[in-house]
């Protein structure tokens, strides 16, 4: 379990502002994340979780800083980790970063990188900016963000929002739909949700692109059977809330809108997210409502 | 919620019916459950004196709001009475808290419960405060009473860490518990160690945690300084007042509706699927005492 800190390209400093690396780091590799953060494992390990190599360092009369460096095996899991909880835009380290009361999170490459202290002071805070920032440098290269993203009209976007996913418990996390998974989502699919305009309730639009077209009607007929049989022949359904719902399939990809406040706002998302997979995935394909 | 399949638009649709999933999920008001003859009881204490300019509790508020919250659970005038009316000398007694390491149960709360149980006639020997040592603990394993205590907070695959979840380690297994984020912790409560010895519960709302980030689920920006107890027999009704306050202050935060993550199902279904106790807050009687700004229930 204990052993130097090597993940490969990944050199964390041995010291940053006097506090000093204490010996013995802790690599944790499949369901070995449990003996270190129990439950909290499951949702790296629905993000594909490869490693996670975790060291403290140490000053005296100072506060503990706790480095966790996760190799989740790809750019698209370890910033779907990352999005999971996203509330800000920032970019201090790496490709996207958010520090809070003591804790930097960022991810790069295929690195899902988190500093914490228990105590923050200014000295801390100093020390786990430079910590990140000598950590995201010793990552040779940025990795791309999942497709998917790219399908997301920007007008509107509330881009922190965003949140990508391959597990369908992460879509409850999100919007809740239903205690079942009616979307099909799963580690083949590839999903994306992300937030519109402004207020307490944001129109939310869902998008879900699966293995092949059978997989993406399969999944859309579920959907509209169990949440919106009211669809037939419709372009949107305002439902009990007062608010459009509307869901279409086109190819390989499915569709849905939350929470909007027209049926021509909640389409018009619609559209936009199938012109541009219609450019990126290719291939006009049926259209169902 | 049953086995059926259920949707966000069933809970639109039937809110009297299902008013505790709307809690859970929807962040519809309470108050709207089907009406039931008899309530369960759950007591809500707030004291703004309660904690220090350090945050840590000042022993004697701490055990002032203990002793007042069990009186009115059980409708006595007297603490002592109420203590004595749960826990009988010659019971065997545990006191199952939780040691997680950024919102531990605080050890003077796990003392002033300890200290009330001598005082209902127990001998020091046959008590034990405990958390992952359940399992080995000799007065656990001749337990014949338990005080399950812990703090609410948000939890990565659960929702919630509350009193329900209190009771994994009582498997010798946990994480088999972790199946459909944690759907059926209340089966725990069926293990023959566990089974009808609960005779208090007591979630810590001191300063809970409403929200998670980073792999230690941890940040000092989403605790906040509610200064409360939540005390009850039923486990479900005390964790479903819970996660109904948690909700409330997730709304006021993030200003819209921000659903747990992951929804708290095991909370819902420790009623509906395993019959432990009751989540609709239209069966709780929900009693409040003390401080009452910022109550958000």
């Amino acid at each position: 379990m204990d052993k130097p800190m090597q993940q490969e390209s990944v050199m964390p400093p041995p010291e940053v502002n006097g506090w000093k690396a204490a010996p013995g780091d802790h690599l944790y590799q499949g369901r070995q994340l449990f003996d270190y953060i129990d439950g909290g494992g499951e949702l790296y390990i629905s993000y594909g979780f490869r490693s996670l190599v975790s060291r403290k360092y140490a000053r005296s009369g100072r506060p503990d800083i706790t480095l966790d460096l996760f190799d989740m095996g790809s750019s698209r899991n370890a910033f779907g980790v990352f999005s999971h909880t996203r509330e800000k835009i920032e970019k201090d380290a790496g490709q996207g970063s958010e520090y809070s009361d003591g804790l930097m999170i960022f991810w790069k490459d295929r690195y899902y990188v988190s500093i914490m202290s228990q105590k923050e002071t200014p000295e801390v805070k100093k020390s786990i900016f430079e910590l990140a920032g000598k950590i995201a440098r010793s990552i040779p290269n940025e990795g791309p963000l999942p497709p998917i993203l790219d399908l997301l009209p920007r007008k509107g976007l509330v881009p922190e929002s965003i949140r990508y996913f391959r597990h369908h418990v992460w879509l409850n996390s999100h919007y809740y739909i239903a205690d079942r998974n009616i979307l099909h989502i799963d580690d083949t699919t590839e999903a994306v949700l992300a937030k519109y305009g402004a207020g307490p309730k944001r129109t939310v639009l869902l998008l879900v692109e699966y293995p092949d077209e059978k997989a993406a009607r399969l999944a859309h007929d579920d959907f509209t059977k169990t949440y919106l049989p009211e669809l037939a022949g419709v372009g949107a359904v305002r439902i009990e809330d007062g608010t459009f719902t509307a869901c279409r399939r086109r190819g390989r990809l499915v569709s849905a809108v939350f929470n909007a406040p027209s049926d021509a706002s909640a389409l018009q998302l619609i559209d936009e997210a199938e012109k541009a997979a219609e450019k990126l995935l290719g291939g006009n394909k049926s259209n169902e409502r | 919620m049953s086995d059926k399949r259920q949707t966000r638009r069933d809970f639109l649709k039937n809110t009297a019916a299902s008013a505790a999933a709307g809690a859970l999920f929807l962040n519809t008001p309470g108050g709207l459950g089907a009406k039931a003859d008899a309530k369960t009881r759950v007591v809500l204490i707030r004291n703004k004196a309660l904690l220090d300019d350090a945050g840590a509790p000042r022993k004697e508020v701490m055990r002032q709001m203990l002793d007042e919250a069990v009186a009115a659970l059980l409708d006595e005038k007297e603490p002592a009475k109420a203590w004595k009316r749960l826990i009988r000398p010659a019971d065997v007694v545990g006191i199952k808290t939780n040691e997680w390491n950024y919102l531990p149960t605080p050890p003077e709360l796990e003392a002033a419960i300890k200290k009330r149980v001598m005082d209902a006639g127990v001998s020091a020997k046959n008590i034990s405060i405990t958390d992952r040592g359940v399992r080995s603990d000799d007065v656990f394993e001749r337990s014949t009473a338990l005080i399950n205590v812990r703090p609410m907070r948000t939890h990565h695959w659960a929702g919630v860490g509350s009193l329900l979840k209190n009771y994994i380690v009582f498997s010798r297994l946990p994480f088999t518990y972790h199946g459909d984020s944690c759907a059926d912790l209340a089966a725990i409560w069926e293990f023959p160690e566990v089974k009808g010895k609960t005779r208090l519960n007591v979630l810590v709302m001191f300063t809970p945690l409403f929200h998670g980030v980073g792999p230690h689920h941890f940040n000092r920006r989403y605790v906040w300084a509610y200064r409360g107890l939540l005390v009850g027999t039923d486990p479900v009704a005390v964790d479903s007042t819970g996660v109904r306050i948690l909700l409330k202050k997730r709304r006021e935060f993030f200003r819209e509706e921000r659903p747990l993550s992951p929804p708290p199902k095991h909370v819902f279904l420790a009623d509906t699927r395993h019959h432990l106790g009751t989540a609709d807050p239209g069966k709780i009687e929900l009693v409040k005492l003390g401080w009452k700004d910022g109550t958000l229930i």
